[in-house]
C-alpha cells in the first residue's frame, strides 16, 4: 500500500482538500452564529461586557501586590499598639463594618491536637416557594439531619424530612402589624430557624457523646433581619436566641462556616488605622478633596486576601468581634469570628461569645472544623452532606407541583392554573 | 428468617435486590427466594456496590477499611449493594415448579436465602443448569461452577451427585470438550 502525504497530492486532490478545510471553517462559524442566535440571552452583548469587566479587574490585579504588602505591614504595626486601635474603633463612626479587637491582630494559633473521638452535627434546609400561578398556594421546606461519629463507636446518620405548609397560620405572617402572605424572605427565615431547631434536636439526641460540635453552613449573623419590622424580627430572633441559649447550657459549641468569605471587617479596621484622624467620622471626612483618601490604599482587599499571606495550614487567626448592627439584639450570644487556613483556602468561622471566651471550646472548634474541612477535601464533610440531603432541585419542584395537581384531580378537586402558569409551560409562537 | 435483600427491580427472567447493609449480599451462586406469592427461586449471578446517588461517584481515600470506618463513616451511608438474581423456579403452593413464575415478584418483596431442604430440592434435577445455560448476560461457566459447588456442599460432596450433574453437563456441551473439562476441573 502506498501512503501519500499532503505534499505529494496532485492539484485536484489539493483543491478538494482546501475546499474541505474552507467548508469546515465556514460551517463552524455558521454553527456558532446559530447557537448564539438561538439563546434567549444575547451572548454577543454579554461577551463585550465580560471583556470590559476583565479590563477593569486587571487594573486591580496590578495594584494587588502593593495593597497586600501595605496591609501586611499595617497588620504587624498595629499589633504593637492594638489597644489604641481598638479604642479608636469603638469611638469612631465609619461607613463600613469594623472588626472588634481584643488581642494583637497578627496572632497565629497552631492547630491543636484532635480528640480521637468526636461527633459532628449539621443541618441544612431547602424550599419550594409558593407560586400563585400554581394550583394551590402551599410551600415546602426540606430539612436535613447529619450526625457523624468519629473514632470508637463510629457511624453516621444522614436523613431529611419534608414539611408542607398550607394552613393560614403558615401561609401568612405578621409584618409591621399587618397580615401578609409569606414571601421568599419570610420562608427563608423560617427555614433558617427550622435548621437550628433541628440542630438542637440532634444535640439532645446525642447528649451522651463526647466532643460534640454543631456546624452550620454560612453566617450566624442574621443580618438580613435588619430593616424588617420589630414584630417579624422578634418572631425569628427570639426563638433563635433561645436555641443558642440551650446550646450554651449544654456546653455544645456552635460554629458557622463560611467558605471563600468576602468579608472585609479586619481590613476595614486597618483602613481606620490609616486614617490620620484621632477619632474618625466618615460622614465628616476632611480628606474628600485629596486625590486619594488616606484609607484608600488598601481598599478592595478582603480579610481572606490578607490572612492567606499570614496563616499557615491549620493555623487560626486572632478572634475578632463582629460589629454587625443586628448583633445588638444578640446579648450574651454576640457573634465573634476567626479565620482558618484549611489548606485549600481561608475560611471564616463564626462562633457565639461564650465559645470565643472559653479557651477549651475555642480549641475544640479550631481542631474539629479543620478536621471536618480536611475530611471533606476542602469543605466540612458534615455541611456538605447536609446540603446534599436537603437540596431541592428544579425538577423536584416541578414534580412536587405535578404531584399536588395529580392528587387533587384524583380527589375530584377543581384544578385550575393561572394563564401565566400555562403560558410559561407551553410558550406559543 | 432474616431477609438478605429487598426487590427493587423485577422482571420475568429475574430480579434485582438491594442488601440491607452495604457489602452484605449473598455470595455469587447462592440459591435465594422471595417472600412473595408465588415464591420465586433464583441464583445470585451479579453483585454490585456503588454510590446510592446517581450524580456522585466514590473516590479513593488512601485509607484501610478500618480507618475509613473511624474517620469517614458517612461514606458507608452513601453506598448501596445490589445483587441480581436469575429466576430458576417458582412455587405457587408447596410444590416447586422448574419454570419461570407466571408473575415476577412484587417490588419491595423481601429476599431470603433458601433453606438447605429447598436448596436440595432446587438442585436435585439438572433443570437449574439448563436455565443457566440458556441465559444471556450471565457469567455462564462460573455460575454453573458456583451453584454446583453449593449444591454439592449440602450433599456433603456426594460423588454420585457430582457424577450425575457432570453427565448432564456433558450432554449440554455436546462436542465442546474443552469447556466441559474446564468446568469439571474447577468443580472437583
Amino acid at each position: 500500500m502506498k501512503i501519500v502525504g499532503r505534499a505529494n497530492l496532485n492539484w485536484k486532490a489539493r483543491f478538494f482538500y482546501a475546499f474541505r478545510v474552507v467548508f469546515l471553517l465556514y460551517f463552524v462559524t455558521k454553527l456558532k452564529r446559530v447557537i448564539f442566535s438561538l439563546a434567549v440571552l444575547n451572548f454577543h452583548l454579554v461577551k463585550s461586557q465580560i471583556d470590559t469587566m476583565l479590563g477593569e479587574r486587571k487594573h486591580f490585579v496590578d495594584e494587588f501586590g502593593v495593597k497586600i504588602k501595605l496591609a501586611q505591614s499595617e497588620l504587624h504595626n498595629k499589633s504593637q499598639d492594638w489597644e489604641e486601635l481598638s479604642k479608636k474603633a469603638q469611638e469612631s463612626k465609619t461607613s463600613w463594618l469594623l472588626a472588634g479587637i481584643s488581642s494583637a491582630l497578627d496572632i497565629r494559633s497552631p492547630l491543636p491536637e484532635r480528640p480521637p473521638n468526636y461527633t459532628a452535627i449539621s443541618s441544612d434546609g431547602s424550599q419550594i416557594f409558593p407560586d400563585r400561578h400554581e394550583v394551590l398556594p402551599c410551600y415546602l421546606i426540606n430539612i436535613s439531619s447529619v450526625v457523624l461519629h468519629y473514632g470508637d463507636n463510629s457511624g453516621a446518620t444522614i436523613s431529611s424530612d419534608p414539611y408542607l405548609f398550607y394552613n393560614d397560620e403558615d401561609r401568612f405572617t405578621v409584618w409591621d402589624g399587618k397580615k401578609i402572605p409569606a414571601n421568599s424572605n419570610v420562608i427563608s427565615h423560617k427555614r433558617t430557624l427550622m435548621e437550628f431547631e433541628r440542630l438542637l434536636y440532634l444535640i439532645k439526641d446525642n447528649s451522651d457523646r463526647e466532643n460534640v460540635i454543631s456546624i452550620s453552613d454560612g453566617t450566624l449573623i442574621l443580618w438580613n433581619l435588619e430593616g424588617t419590622p420589630a414584630d417579624f424580627k422578634k418572631s425569628i430572633l427570639e426563638p433563635f436566641l433561645d436555641i443558642m441559649e440551650e446550646f450554651r447550657n449544654k456546653r455544645i459549641p456552635l460554629a458557622g462556616y463560611i467558605s471563600c468569605p468576602g468579608s472585609t471587617d479586619v481590613v476595614n479596621t486597618l483602613r481606620l488605622g490609616l486614617c490620620p484622624e484621632k477619632v474618625s467620622y466618615c460622614n465628616q471626612c476632611p480628606y474628600t478633596e485629596l486625590p486619594e483618601l488616606p484609607c484608600a490604599p488598601i481598599e478592595g482587599l478582603t480579610d481572606r486576601n490578607l490572612f492567606s499571606t499570614l496563616l499557615k495550614q491549620g493555623e487560626m487567626s486572632a478572634v475578632f468581634r463582629s460589629s454587625s448592627k443586628i448583633l445588638e439584639s444578640y446579648g450574651d450570644h454576640h457573634i465573634y469570628f476567626f479565620y482558618l487556613n484549611i489548606g485549600q483556602e481561608i475560611a471564616r468561622v463564626e462562633i457565639p461569645k461564650w465559645v470565643a471566651e472559653n479557651a477549651d471550646m475555642l480549641k475544640l472548634v479550631h481542631t474539629l472544623v479543620y478536621d471536618q474541612a480536611k475530611k471533606g477535601k476542602g469543605y466540612p464533610v458534615a455541611i456538605s452532606e447536609s446540603h446534599e440531603k436537603a437540596v431541592v432541585r428544579g425538577k423536584d419542584r416541578n414534580f412536587f407541583f405535578d404531584l399536588v395537581k395529580e392528587s387533587m384531580v384524583k380527589a375530584d378537586f377543581n384544578v385550575s392554573i393561572s394563564r401565566k402558569g400555562i403560558s410559561k409551560r407551553v410558550p406559543g409562537v | 428468617m432474616e431477609h438478605i435483600g429487598e426487590v427493587i427491580e423485577s422482571s420475568t427472567k429475574g430480579y434485582v435486590a438491594q442488601s440491607p447493609k452495604v457489602g452484605q449480599s449473598p455470595s455469587f451462586g447462592t440459591f435465594v427466594k422471595t417472600d412473595s406469592t408465588p415464591v420465586v427461586y433464583g441464583l445470585v449471578y451479579e453483585i454490585i456496590t456503588q454510590s446510592s446517588e446517581p450524580g456522585r461517584k466514590p473516590a479513593a481515600y488512601d485509607m484501610s477499611i478500618d480507618e475509613l470506618k473511624r474517620e469517614q463513616p458517612q461514606i458507608f451511608e452513601l453506598l448501596k449493594t445490589e445483587f441480581h438474581v436469575l429466576t430458576i423456579a417458582h412455587a405457587q403452593s408447596k410444590e416447586i415448579k422448574f419454570t419461570l413464575s407466571p408473575l415476577p415478584p412484587p417490588i419491595h418483596s423481601f429476599v431470603l436465602e433458601c433453606t438447605d431442604k429447598e436448596k436440595k430440592e432446587l438442585s436435585e434435577q439438572d433443570f437449574f443448569l439448563r436455565t443457566i445455560m440458556s441465559s444471556s448476560n450471565v457469567p455462564l461457566d462460573d455460575l454453573i461452577i458456583s451453584s454446583l459447588s453449593n449444591a454439592s456442599k449440602i450433599r456433603k460432596n456426594n460423588d454420585e451427585y457430582i457424577v450425575r450433574m457432570g453427565k448432564s453437563l456433558s450432554r449440554y456441551f455436546k462436542d465442546d470438550y474443552e469447556r466441559l473439562s474446564s468446568i469439571l476441573r474447577r468443580i472437583l
